[in-house]
């Protein structure tokens, strides 16, 4: 198709506009976006550090929730509610879950007709598998690498906007700050490493689709991009946060030398049992504790379980038979091989609970509009639909109707009629950035400029060192406080130590926004003086009514405040 | 272990070579020495002197993101699959050497997209296609885009002309899911790869995904 008729075909559009929109992060959410929006006609700017294929999206290997009910089983779009809601401690939105999984189905229509090549059933309709905390197997997947196929699917597409111009690829850029003013975005700042230089980019709405705050944990199961820094930085430039404290532990990984690696939830669908060994014998916890679904309740649960052995767990699969595991699990076969030199077939696997997923992240309402006007936020680095635990498939699922969502508020939203006013506004705009730039600036040169002995890697180990030990699966208000006491110490050094010249400028530059959300996720967890899903206080081992919502949490110079969200002013 | 890392610095032209020692367990892939010489509180060449961390493409460490592609003992491969046991005492690095160097080890691999866009590289109108289509398809698009395919083909010189076997694939892809029978496509692949292929099949043998590119070229060339 060429511009012209792309243009002419974008008739959902209500609102055919010049407008530009900013999309920093290509991964799932990022591509989502900047395809819908180019579908009504709307051009974005799609900014990352390197291709959509490195995005932490290829990596999820699970599969995407949909009540499409091919395995016949009764299986129903109130179902994926309700389990999604269930499964989130009843602190998510119902309304925001309901357009959630109303939308599943389109979705995975949406995403055949671009290519995406699910499993088949026997009868030809896409498979469905179980996964942790469904009551019907739900799970539509591809193969073994589900984000992988969506991810080569929504390069294709954006390829065919932007030979039409209406997606602008731009890589090697990390994302420094947002332009914002009296609480309204007007665009962000981008640093190019190469160049080591700074470039304002403004545009009718920015979107962040940068993913979760793997960082702040130092290696975890997910992509060394994602550290979280996007979230910090706007967050220290007033967007709240929400949820910060409910960080989803994946129940099976596996220690290598690399990294941990996540062992997938298919292996549990399939059929693989968790055990620990006591005198001898194999104690099968989890189904002695739930019945023969155990093993696949949702993952805060599992892995609370887990916890609370004191054990060595080992996940076994062996019972499945080789032909089983060779036609549903060659990935976890395959991994576990070649990381670890176990062979599937014959051994149990040696897993442990490990940070996989964050639920909390930028406060998003229903439009998918943080705090900040005209500053959206999709995928992971949102905080909406999964309440205190995440269902497995529902990731993928929230990561493509967030950017749906977004990309259509977006169209919808009326701008300013008055011409001479927008002209005039927008040069006042521009010279009050270009003193916020210039500052930004020297703060750059400045850092370029001065050499310090005082590593930042050392620091960002110690931001690691402290949250995984202070917020660990199950936390208490003392380690909490050391923790968030051991950061002020570091929040205060940071101001004031020099350019460490062994790394990236980005490094650099990143660290006081991180440092701050390391804090700020301490302190929701602190705040929170009661267990629920993900969030597990030894001090407050019960769920209290006081709780029953979202906290939300933001920064005003150096001052953090906890709310929650009883109104629903973001989730409902 | 000795290991030696041709470097650049992002801002000047100048590649050298610098020598590490590293002293952590055999059984880590390549890529997760690298993490272990960045990741100390300060990094030094085997000489004790202090230098900028090393720089490398990174995502998952798990062939699953194609990052990592580099040469490795003057072998093409992905840097997190490959073992420090099987390498020997030594252990050089090169950033691949088909594409512009940004940094140490970083490549610009721009050009796999740029020439993709070039030829309109994308679905038309969507058909269904056949089932028997759905494995080979699922396959195909498991590409990575690390580029080690074009690194090792006797015929990719710059991707100028001749884009190699990635961009096989993905013509595969698109013809096999366009509704009109896409006659550019066929076209496009016909100059921008079939031309110009030897059939040397190198980039079967590298590919980390295992893509059965033979299988791609004859159903093009149908």
């Amino acid at each position: 198709m060429t511009t012209k008729e792309i243009m002419e075909e974008s008739t959902n559009s209500t609102n055919n506009n010049n407008k530009t929109v900013l999309v920093v992060g290509s991964g799932i959410a990022g591509m989502t976006t900047a395809i819908s929006l180019a579908e009504r006609g709307i051009k974005s700017i799609l900014v990352s550090p390197f291709v959509s294929e490195r995005a932490q999206s290829v990596m999820a290997a699970g599969g995407i929730n949909a009540a499409l009910d091919n395995m016949g089983e009764g299986d129903s779009i109130e179902q994926h509610i309700d389990d999604t809601l269930k499964g989130g401690c009843m602190i998510a939105g119902k309304d925001a879950v309901t357009g959630l999984c109303s939308n599943a189905p389109d979705i995975i229509k949406w995403l055949e007709k671009l290519g995406v090549v699910f499993t088949l059933n026997k009868k030809g309709e896409i498979d469905q598998r179980a996964f942790g905390g469904q009551t019907c197997r739900r799970t539509c997947y591809c193969g073994t690498s589900t984000g992988k196929q969506i991810v080569s699917a929504l390069v294709m597409e954006c390829r065919r906007y932007e030979a039409a111009g209406l997606i602008e690829r731009r890589l090697w850029n990390d994302f420094h700050s947002g332009l914002i003013k009296d609480g309204k975005c007007y665009g962000a700042l981008l640093f190019n490493e190469a160049f080591a230089s700074l470039e304002a980019v403004y545009a009718d709405a920015v979107v962040m689709a940068t993913g979760g705050q793997n960082a702040l944990f130092g290696k975890t199961t997910g992509s060394t991009q994602c550290d979280g820094y996007a979230a910090g930085r706007l967050f220290m430039q007033g967007a709240a946060l929400k949820n910060l404290e409910f960080i989803q532990y994946h129940p099976t990984t596996i220690e290598t030398k690399q990294k941990r690696m996540l062992v997938s939830e298919a292996a549990r669908g399939e059929g693989g049992r968790l055990y620990y060994e006591e005198g001898g014998k194999r104690v099968y916890f989890m189904e002695d504790r739930f019945g023969s679904r155990g093993n696949l309740m949702p993952r805060d649960i599992v892995s609370r379980c887990m916890e609370e052995t004191g054990k060595d767990i080992f996940l076994d699969v062996t019972q499945l038979g080789a032909d089983v595991i060779d036609a549903r699990l060659p990935e976890v076969r395959d991994l576990c091989l070649k990381y670890a030199g176990l062979d599937i077939k014959k051994e149990s696997i040696p897993v442990k609970p490990s940070v996989h997923f964050f639920m909390g992240g930028l406060a998003v309402d229903e439009k998918h509009e943080t705090s900040i006007e005209d500053l959206y936020a999709v995928g992971e680095c949102a905080s909406r639909y999964h309440g205190a635990n995440r269902l497995g498939g529902n990731s993928l699922l929230a990561a493509i109707y967030s950017g749906k969502t977004a990309a259509k508020s977006i169209d919808e939203k009326k701008i300013v009629a008055d011409q001479d006013q927008t002209d005039k506004g927008q040069a006042e705009v521009e010279a009050f950035f270009g003193k916020y730039i210039q500052k930004e600036s020297e703060k750059i040169v400045k850092d370029f400029s001065s050499e310090s002995r005082f590593p930042v890697m050392y620091i960002r180990d110690m931001v690691a060192e402290i949250m995984n030990t202070d917020l660990g699966i199950v936390r208490d208000e003392g380690s909490l406080q050391k923790g968030i006491s051991d950061l002020d110490y570091y929040i205060d050094i940071s101001s004031r130590i020099k350019y460490d010249s062994s790394v990236l400028e980005y490094f650099n530059y990143s660290l006081p926004a991180i440092l701050n959300l390391a804090k700020a996720t301490l302190l929701s967890a602190k705040e929170r003086r009661e267990s629920r899903g993900a969030h597990i206080r030894s001090d407050h081992p019960e769920t209290s009514g006081d709780f029953a919502a979202s906290s939300v949490i933001s920064y005003n110079d150096g001052n953090f405040d906890i709310t929650y969200d009883m109104e629903g002013r973001f989730e409902h | 272990m000795k290991v030696k890392i041709l470097r650049k610095r992002p801002t000047e032209d100048k590649q050298y070579w610098e020598e590490f020692i590293y002293e952590g367990s055999p059984d880590i892939s390549v890529a997760g020495m690298l993490d272990e010489l960045n990741y100390k509180d300060d990094i030094m060449n085997a000489e004790g002197g202090s230098v900028p961390r090393i720089a490398w493409e990174c995502s998952c460490l798990q062939g699953m993101c194609g990052g990592c592609a580099m040469v490795i003992n003057g072998k093409p491969a992905l840097a997190c699959e490959t073992f420090v046991r099987d390498l020997g005492d030594e252990i050089t690095l090169k950033p691949l050497s088909k594409f512009p160097v940004i940094n140490d080890l970083v490549i610009d691999r721009g050009i796999i997209h740029e020439n993709a866009l070039k030829v309109n590289n994308y679905i038309q109108e969507y058909k269904e296609s056949p089932a028997k289509e759905h494995a080979h398809q699922y396959s195909a698009a498991r590409c990575l885009k690390c580029g080690l395919c074009l690194e090792v083909c006797p015929n990719y010189i710059k991707g100028d002309r001749f884009y190699g076997a990635l961009f096989a694939n993905d013509c595969y892809l698109i013809a096999t899911r366009s509704d009109v029978y896409n006659k550019d496509i066929k076209k496009d692949y016909d100059k921008h790869f079939a031309a110009g292929c030897s059939k040397s099949l190198a980039c079967v043998e590298v590919c980390p995904m295992k893509i059965p590119t033979l299988s791609s070229m004859a159903k093009l060339n149908r």
